[in-house]
């Protein structure tokens, strides 16, 4: 027996400084993580990218005002992000690939360990859920984003889909960022938008289609105008806006119908407007499958006018219309690609292309066989301002999450903060009864032949132009029964 | 309406009224021979639609071939449907609406699952241009619909006159049993219907990939307008079916240029209630008795 006890003594003693010696080294390589008051950014604590980050995906979280990348701090629970949107369907093309954006931005702040918040990092995971532009099914998107995933920001698009989720969510306090600012109202608090620039877009289509256009001198009439849409709340609200500031720039409007949104023949519906004989058709917030169909007609129809829109997806409408049709025509709209070379070799945009190229591109892990378009910021574009008002209302509570109210309020209080698309700041109190809207640089594009898709023309400044046609802007929005206060 | 508006218009009624025609001509093919509609018949158009995308679109093949392929498509997916569904429920007119229901979510999910839910899958115009006269103007892709809803509603006419196989498919549509007395193989006859009207629904589709947005969802959206025209013209004669194609064709494009799409729905559903009203069977359908 005691033959046997001894080895079995030797083992447990090398086994018991075994483990104190790899525990001592441990601690010894392991840097220590800061409490919340500890937490600094000195040399000494940074050990450099986090594995797997990309100097692009640092760039990309540039944004946060307190990531302090490379520090470790203790880890918080997941923060769950729900993304409700039309990912089928004829709207698909503006909700779908913004999905691509939040999923690259929130994996980089994964791979840092989380968004840092109040001296903890909490890892992001979005849940999507496919409401195919249907209000009652965004209704049931909400409800199991809020119960199953107790969700506290939603990206979506809005309108219809706005109205029918508004009081469940105001009830349950979740932030929903619409893609239209239109959906801010005083009664719903905690729904916000404008980090995708509509209807300040559209109402500037208008000026860029004044500009490429003869004047009145010249044609020796006014200059006429048409809009037509599928029949929709954003289009209605959306389009009251366009058409108040055509009537302020001058324009005669010669059409103004919103077809249903089951129409799959889009002939007469651009027969009727060409009948009127605009010199700019706006195809105002028409889906993206319909403004593809709808452009063939004007091709087909032999429309000459200038054509303006929200959103256009010009590799979809190239297999339609010769490239030339659609220069001719000018293509005017917004929502630029962040690989148009006017944001510069070194820039957030050219960052976001190279990391979405990596993951989506040509011959990527995860090909979408497109191209990238000017959709896949533009969901991103409000969860990230999102992301800097928990980090700024976080200071204010450390070692916890803050509210909703407390991240709005942070926002609110900020003279300006970065965006997608340049300095923003809070605002829409004048417009839409709360200051639920980013204000910010509104990039304007146009179809350029050489490119064979669009350039941004020009990137303008909303406020000050629209404090000038404001007056005649909301007499013509009232008119329609569209502003807040009327709903 | 200016004259250059209405002519425009006319030129849009008669191009879709081409492609109603060519859409609906095999659904009224197959209800006049088994007395049971085939609610899946948009999915049949939609999946010769699809069949253009992934061989056209995709592929690079001619696009002449590849309508052909989704006519031979069509055909396949047809007699599949008759031996699979359509046999064994033969008689029971409810189980058979019921099974193609069912058919369509199946289609549709099928469709989904392979090619993708999200966007359309845009099918390229082989022929961008379009064709001018008196000073309107009607995509090409659009006016070449006509001449094949014409040779497709002219072709199975004289088949069905002419041949004996179109005599006998008659047979069968007038009184099953009597044909059956006569010789005629039922199963055989059923089955050619289908494969006909599988393969009208391919070439509808196949032509139209480059119209219509070819997503999922196109089945669905067909299937109404087709069996409104159905209905209207008479269940099963395809003379009615003719008829009626030009006169929803007409009404809705001149109601949608005039007034909007919604209210053109209406009106064709109003026209067709009217028509109901005064003629149960259709405009050339026969008393079932």
């Amino acid at each position: 027996m005691k033959k046997r006890a001894l080895p079995k003594s030797v083992v447990f003693i090398l086994l018991v400084a075994a483990l104190a010696m790899s525990l001592a080294l441990a601690g010894g390589c392991k840097k220590k993580a800061p409490t919340p008051e500890a937490a600094t950014t000195t040399p000494e604590a940074i050990s450099g990218l986090p594995a797997g980050l990309t100097q692009d995906e640092v760039v990309i979280l540039s944004h946060l005002p307190d990531q302090q990348i490379g520090v470790e701090y203790p880890i918080g629970e997941t923060i769950h992000l729900g993304f409700l949107c039309a990912l089928s369907g004829p709207d698909a093309g503006w909700g779908l690939p913004g999905l691509c954006g939040n999923n690259i931005w929130i994996d980089a702040v994964n791979k840092t360990g989380g968004l840092l918040v109040g001296g903890k990092r909490y890892p992001l995971e979005i849940h999507a859920f496919d409401d195919e532009a249907i209000a009652s099914k965004a209704l049931q998107g909400a409800r199991e984003l809020v119960l199953e995933h107790d969700v506290k920001f939603i990206s979506a698009i809005g309108g219809d889909a706005a109205k029918a989720t508004a009081p469940f969510l105001t009830e349950h306090k979740v932030v929903y960022a619409s893609l239209v600012p239109t959906d801010c109202d005083p009664n719903r608090p905690y729904v916000v938008a404008g980090g995708d620039i509509t209807p300040q877009c559209n109402m500037f289509n208008v000026l860029i289609a004044k500009m490429v256009l003869p004047s009145e001198e010249e044609m020796g009439r006014k200059l006429t105008y048409a809009l037509t849409t599928q029949d929709c709340i954003m289009s209605r609200q959306v389009g009251a806006w366009e058409i108040g500031a055509a009537k302020a720039m001058g324009f005669k409007i010669v059409y103004e119908e919103f077809f249903g949104v089951e129409t799959t023949d889009f002939a007469p519906i651009i027969t009727a407007v060409m009948a009127t004989k605009p010199d700019v058709i706006s195809l105002c917030e028409a889906w993206p499958e319909y403004q593809t169909m709808m452009w063939e007609q004007l091709y087909l129809q032999g429309y000459e006018g200038v054509v303006v829109q929200n959103y256009a997806d010009w590799e979809t409408n190239l297999t339609k219309i010769p490239a030339e049709y659609a220069a001719a025509q000018f293509g005017i709209d917004s929502f630029p690609l962040m690989d148009d070379p006017w944001w510069g070799e070194t820039s957030w945009q050219k960052s976001f292309t190279n990391v979405w190229n990596a993951r989506y591109g040509p011959g990527a892990p995860e090909d979408v066989k497109r191209r990238m378009t000017g959709i896949d910021w533009d969901h991103v574009i409000w969860l990230i301002p999102w992301c800097i008002g928990a980090q700024i209302a976080g200071k204010d509570t450390p070692g916890e999450w803050p509210s909703n109210d407390a991240i709005l309020a942070a926002l609110r209080a900020q003279p300006s903060f970065p965006t997608v698309l340049g300095p923003g700041h809070m605002s829409g109190k004048d417009m839409f009864g709360i200051d639920n809207m980013i204000e910010e640089p509104v990039p304007m594009c146009m179809f350029n032949l050489e490119a064979t898709d669009k350039r941004i023309v020009a990137h303008l400044n909303f406020e000050p132009w629209y404090e000038n046609i404001k007056d005649v802007v909301i007499k013509e929005v009232e008119k329609r029964g569209q502003m807040y206060y009327q709903r | 309406m200016t004259s250059q508006t209405l002519i425009q218009t006319i030129a849009n009624a008669a191009a879709v009224s081409g492609m109603y025609a060519l859409i609906a001509v095999g659904l009224t093919l197959a209800f006049g021979v088994m007395q049971m509609a085939n609610l899946a018949h948009g999915h049949f158009f939609m999946a010769g639609a699809y069949t253009v995308y992934a061989l056209y679109a995709l592929n690079k093949w001619p696009f002449w071939l590849a309508v052909a392929a989704a006519v031979g498509i069509g055909a396949v997916i047809g007699l599949a449907v008759e031996r699979g569904i359509f046999r064994p429920l033969r008689g029971d007119v409810v189980a058979g609406f019921i099974a193609t229901a069912g058919l369509m979510f199946v289609f549709e999910v099928f469709m989904g699952e392979v090619w993708g839910w999200g966007y359309m899958r845009p099918v390229p115009s082989p022929y961008m241009r379009a064709v001018k006269f008196m000073g309107a103007s009607v995509a090409f892709q659009r006016v070449i619909v006509i001449p094949f809803a014409i040779a497709c509603i002219g072709g199975l006419m004289i088949f069905m006159r002419w041949f004996r196989l179109g005599r006998a498919l008659r047979a069968v549509a007038q009184d099953p049993e009597a044909a059956s007395i006569q010789g005629i193989n039922i199963n055989r006859m059923t089955a050619l219907a289908m494969a006909i009207a599988g393969a009208l629904a391919g070439i509808a589709g196949g032509l139209m990939s480059t119209i219509y947005a070819v997503t999922p969802a196109l089945g669905g959206h067909i299937i109404l307008p087709a069996l409104i025209v159905v209905v209207v013209g008479g269940m099963g004669s395809i003379g009615g079916v003719t008829l009626a194609s030009i006169i929803m064709g007409f009404v809705n494009t001149f109601v949608t240029t005039l007034v909007d799409g919604v209210t053109a729905f209406m009106v064709s559903v109003a026209v067709m209630a009217l028509v109901l009203a005064i003629r149960p069977q259709g405009l050339m359908g026969h008393v079932v008795t």
